[in-house]
């Protein structure tokens, strides 16, 4: 193959991988972090879930998070065990997922480095009930990267979590959510 | 009488005791050993896709909160630091791979970030489910290759 040729063929390729970097429609993680608190009188209960899989669609706004219960992580070896067998019944709702959009596109430039606010706006099932969910939360971009980050409130009536009575002091109704995740480009 | 109630206070206590102790013991009682708790299934990391893919449900009551030890050809070690996954990838979806992800223990540290493409191996470790793209295994350890 001739010099000329080759140089552009290189150039070719250069183009057409560069062009899936640029411009990937979809993003996506599959170690995002969810970590949710409870503040009670007798107790602080915190767990942390680093197997979140999020996925997010720039061009539509799709943003789905899908979440195992399983892999939340206690300090407590009995708590883990309460939460999966008692209250999240993990065994018949072993997933938990939130399906949404961001409502404001237009204020998010994906291609631009900085920090963005974002409005996120679906359906947060959790112990098999589906609830419709508002939130806000933050973009980071970065070199083609993006950090979301948010953190918003669930009660845990609306989901048919029951806390019994002998633990009412250790167990809040309302439990923190934190999200943070870093998506990369899916790779086309 | 006097001797009664002295005797009866002396188990009152050794019974108050015993039920703190073991509240605590209970309350205390340790998450499971992974490096050496037995596998309850033996399968290919392939066959449990296939099977989760098919019947995601059924295939959770089976597999879900169990031991498994799975074999397979590794497509990607996605090593930081702190952690190894490995993963073995079986599908192409809207969002990229699809397959089996096994986050390995720190123990297994500077082993598991030696596992490379294309290395035949059998991993042991939790399966917590399927989320519609990819089966998590965590607590992972290492069966073969041995070190």
């Amino acid at each position: 193959m001739s010099t000329r040729i080759r140089f552009k063929v290189i150039i070719l390729l250069a183009g057409l991988i560069f062009s899936t970097i640029v411009f990937s429609q979809k993003f996506v993680t599959k170690n995002g972090h969810i970590r949710f608190y409870s503040k009670a009188p007798l107790e602080d209960i915190e767990a942390h879930n680093r197997q979140v899989n999020a996925a997010l669609d720039q061009s539509t706004g799709d943003f789905v998070f899908k979440v195992l219960i399983k892999s939340f992580e206690f300090e407590k070896a009995l708590m883990q065990e309460h939460f999966n067998e008692n209250y999240m019944e993990s065994g018949k709702y072993p997933n938990s997922t939130f399906k949404g959009k961001i409502t404001n596109l237009k204020d998010i430039n994906f291609s631009k480095n900085g920090d963005y606010q974002a409005k996120v706006e679906g359906e947060l099932t959790i112990h098999g009930i589906t609830r419709p969910v508002s939130t806000t939360g933050t973009f980071t971009i970065k070199d083609g990267k993006i950090q979301g980050k948010s953190k918003f409130n669930v009660k845990l009536a609306d989901y048919d979590i029951k806390i019994p009575k002998a633990v009412v002091n250790n167990i809040s109704e309302t439990i923190e959510i934190m999200v943070d995740v870093m998506l990369d480009p899916v790779k086309s | 009488m006097k001797k009664l109630i002295k005797i009866l206070a002396i188990l009152a206590v050794i019974g108050i005791i015993g039920g703190v102790a073991g509240y605590v013991f209970v309350y205390n009682k340790p998450h499971p050993d992974y490096e050496s708790v037995k596998a309850e299934y033996v399968i290919e990391a392939k066959k449990l896709y296939d099977e989760f893919r098919n019947d995601p449900s059924g295939t959770g009551n089976r597999y879900n909160g169990k031991i498994l030890e799975i074999s397979g050809m590794i497509t990607s070690n996605e090593s930081t630091d702190s952690t190894s996954t490995i993963v073995f990838v079986f599908n192409q979806g809207d969002f990229g791979d699809e397959g089996v992800r096994i986050s390995m223990l720190p123990g297994s540290g500077d082993q598991a970030k030696k596992l490379t493409q294309g290395t035949v191996v059998t991993l042991k470790g939790l399966c917590t489910g399927y989320n519609d793209t990819d089966v998590i295994l965590e607590k992972g350890t290492i069966i073969k290759p041995k070190s």
